[in-house]
């Protein structure tokens, strides 16, 4: 029998451009290696080469993750990935190497949600108790609270997410994408300090960004040449707006539920500005704020283990005919059979 | 049309089945392929390049499991 306490999970994460795997136990992270597949600056990552960059190293990862964690495959207890949502090329990639596995290993399959995985790994690394979520990479944008065995979304992006706006805005002035086009907006945001004005576009509980996005895709060009304000100033422009925006659907979400905590969590949730932002809204409020570095934030394979952990122990299991990927996976789809 | 791959043995073919069979075609319309467990798969399609992009592709993910399964061992008997 099984000590759901010492179980070993390990978990495979590859939705976006990440390509992680990651092994935990008892709540300790054993390895964690990744990868990012890193376009050319004024380009996105597409579906099928970013597929096949997973491909390419998802093994040697694999093998990386068991050597770092000093474990051998039969020292695994159970094999979670991500069933979605995502890009559909890398998740199948991923998916088959799980599937693989775990039928080679003869161990348990768990089909996990990568908006899951990042709530719980948040929870993992902060001990937040019972916190307010603001989820915001490249791929989503959620304010999301638990209550009743599920994670309710409360507010968020009625079009693209925060992250999507900030890396294809690093497109049009043509930002390095290295190591992601959001940290480098970032660096140079420091360096600005003349505000322009962009459009506020926050819904009630929701937020838009293409508006923003199209914005500066028509304007930014002109802006620049006429010397009115420089790449630093727009960047440092576009994250004092956009944050903001979190920030308000934030406090709206907390407001609502009454919460004192709040958890961000996700690839932009790195960013420090973001971070500096909501803490002083968290401070008015009495409020904590709590937050994960790179390493947990951005897209891992380690998260993706430990929502899989959480789910096994609580009895959940994905048979192989159910565990078929999808790229639209609702965080409140997901009954939260690990909480009261 | 139909494809035949060959393997070890049939624990392997099932496991390759069984790893590749769960996903859905991308394309709603015009394909579809049937796998069975004496390792052979059965394509249809309306077209010939949605043929030739489901092949490769499944091909590529075949080769994906066959690698999987050499880096990682033998299947472990229960």
């Amino acid at each position: 029998m099984t000590n759901a306490a010492m179980t070993i999970v390990i978990g495979f994460e590859g939705s976006a451009n990440k390509i992680g795997v990651g092994i935990i136990r008892n709540g300790e992270v054993l390895s964690n290696p990744r990868r990012t597949y890193i376009t050319p600056p004024g380009q996105g990552f597409m579906p099928s080469d970013t597929a096949r960059h997973h491909r390419a190293v998802i093994l040697s990862i694999l093998k990386e993750a068991l050597e770092q964690a000093g474990l051998k495959p039969a020292d695994i207890d159970c094999v979670a990935y991500t069933k979605g949502p995502g890009m559909g090329a890398p998740l199948v990639t991923v998916a088959i190497v799980a599937r693989t596995v775990a039928q080679l290993w003869g161990k348990p399959l768990l089909g996990v949600n990568h908006c899951i995985g990042h709530i719980e790994m948040g929870r993992l690394i902060t001990k937040a108790n019972n916190p307010t979520v603001l989820y915001v990479s490249g791929g989503n944008t959620q304010v999301i609270a638990y209550s009743e065995r599920r994670y309710r979304i409360f507010g968020e992006t009625i079009d693209i997410a925060v992250g999507n706006c900030l890396d294809r805005f690093a497109r049009v002035i043509k930002i390095s994408n290295d190591p992601s086009p959001g940290y480098n907006i970032e660096q140079m945001a420091k360096k600005g300090s003349h505000y322009v004005e962009l459009p506020y576009t926050v819904k009630g509980m929701d937020v838009s960004f293409s508006g923003i996005l199209s914005y500066l895709e028509d304007a930014a060009d002109k802006l620049l040449s006429s010397g009115q304000c420089t790449a630093e100033d727009l960047c440092f422009s576009l994250q004092e707006t956009v944050f903001s925006m979190l920030v308000e659907i934030t406090e709206r979400a907390m407001a609502h539920c009454g919460s004192q905590e709040v958890l961000i969590v996700g690839g932009v949730g790195c960013n420090l500005r973001l971070q500096e932002m909501m803490g002083v809204m968290c401070k008015e409020r009495g409020a904590k704020l709590f937050a994960t570095d790179e390493r947990f934030c951005i897209d891992n394979g380690a998260m993706i283990a430990q929502a899989g952990w959480e789910m096994f122990r609580s009895g959940q299991v994905t048979a192989l005919e159910d565990s078929w990927i999808t790229q639209r996976y609702r965080t409140d789809e997901v009954e939260v059979t690990w909480r009261d | 049309s139909s494809l035949d791959v060959p393997f070890p043995s049939s624990r392997e073919a099932n496991i390759a089945l069984r790893s590749l069979s769960p996903d859905r075609e991308p394309r709603k319309g015009g394909i579809s392929k049937e796998l069975t467990v004496s390792g052979s798969t059965r394509w249809s399609a309306d077209e010939a390049r949605i043929l030739r992009v489901s092949v490769d592709s499944f091909l590529d993910h075949l080769l994906l499991v066959l690698e999987t399964m050499e880096m990682f061992g033998s299947p472990v008997s229960q």
